[in-house]
């Protein structure tokens, strides 16, 4: 199933690369084009003239992995000032999405 | 369209839709299969990916299965791709990250001055919180929905799809409760909990709303020895120490459940092997 974007943080990306994904983060760096995430280790990221990062914000990208594991932003959400999210939800979601993925997305074996 | 005709068998006209309640199961003569029993509705939490993997039971059945348990009305959290407004609904499509589904909110008349408000308040790009069922038309599924409205705290993205996994996971491996059960030291209705998991049931949890006592009844009759005629239900109360009234009852569930059946008399229940 394409339309499925699995909720992943840095260990993953390897395992994602091609991929789109979904990444909940804290907006780490902002560099022009280019942005650093924090979301279980540093992500390099590529925005697109849409996406409006804010520095310490809670942020979630749908984007694709790159060959190098930085990702290609195509839509982000803000999600407000970082300490207004439980990362230690986010992370158990993250967790929960691939120890159970019959419930979240198409697993290619 | 036959969309209205479909939307009225829902329990729209109960108060609002959001209520299930009302009938005892069994209480409707309609259908022996229970297939319409309103006093059965479940609001499940759900990924939009279980909605549309869910499946009919059988082919004319209307209504939808999850994880082998029946999916009446659910819930979901979403991002919202596309508003479009219809002549009868506005139609939104939510997308969760799991998969994309249609979400219709039907427009009510009488109640437009009153809710246009908090309607357009859901807005592209944010997400929504919907109450609906699941509806197939054609091939193509969508969620009939009672209420979407748009979500004020982005933790309950997280906290929903926390909840649709415990959900998920109450009904493909049972209830916490079970799956401590056999973990040593406990006392007579746990360890014939546990007898029951390896035993002829297969790996069939038990119904999740099975009361206490049917479940005790259940595991009496499973770890006694027995001949083929099964138990009385004063054995068995005897042996579980409950009153016998209690038991009866329990014994009702059971066999309204298909998991006990009558040999002898009324009263001598044997279990009901799959």
């Amino acid at each position: 199933m394409s339309e499925s974007t699995p909720r992943i943080t840095a260990p993953y990306l390897e395992q994602f690369s091609h991929q789109t994904v979904r990444i909940l983060g804290k907006v780490r760096q902002l560099r022009g084009e280019q942005a650093t995430i924090d979301a279980g280790g540093q992500i390099s990221v590529f925005l697109n003239r849409d996406s409006h990062l804010q520095l310490n914000h809670a942020v979630e990208i749908i984007g694709k992995v790159q060959n190098d594991l930085s990702v290609r932003v195509m839509a982000s959400t803000d999600f407000g000032p970082e300490g207004g999210i439980d990362f230690n939800a986010v992370d158990a979601v993250v967790d929960v999405t691939h120890r159970y993925p019959e419930m979240f997305y198409h697993k290619e074996q | 369209m036959d969309y209205n005709n479909q939307y009225s068998t829902t329990s729209y006209g109960q108060s609002g839709g959001m209520n299930g309640g009302g009938f005892m199961p069994g209480s409707q003569g309609d259908s022996p299969s229970g297939k319409k029993s309103y006093g059965k509705d479940t609001l499940r939490p759900v990924t939009i990916k279980q909605l549309l993997d869910a499946y009919h039971p059988n082919p004319d059945a209307e209504h939808f299965m999850i994880d082998d348990a029946e999916a009446t009305q659910v819930t979901f959290v979403g991002q919202v791709r596309n508003i479009s407004q219809q002549t009868t609904n506005v139609t939104y499509k939510l997308d969760d990250g799991t998969g994309i589904i249609e979400v219709k909110v039907w427009v009510d008349t009488d109640a437009m001055n009153d809710e246009g408000e908090s309607k357009t308040k859901v807005a592209e790009q944010g997400y929504a919180r919907v109450y609906g069922r699941l509806k197939a038309f054609g091939n193509k599924r969508h969620v009939g929905a009672n209420v979407i409205r748009p979500i004020q705290d982005h933790n309950e993205i997280q906290y929903h799809l926390l909840e649709a996994t415990v959900v998920h996971l109450h009904f493909t491996r049972g209830a916490p409760e079970s799956l401590q059960q056999g973990k040593g030291g406990m006392n007579g209705a746990a360890n014939g909990m546990g007898a029951q998991q390896d035993g002829g049931y297969g790996d069939r949890s038990m119904p999740s709303h099975m009361s206490p006592a049917a479940r005790k009844v259940f595991a009496c009759i499973k770890t006694t020895p027995q001949t083929n005629e099964g138990l009385h239900m004063q054995d068995i109360a005897t042996r579980i120490n409950l009153d016998v009234n209690d038991v009866l009852k329990a014994g009702d569930e059971l066999q309204g459940l298909g998991m006990i059946y009558t040999t002898v008399d009324d009263h001598t229940w044997a279990i009901l092997e799959v």
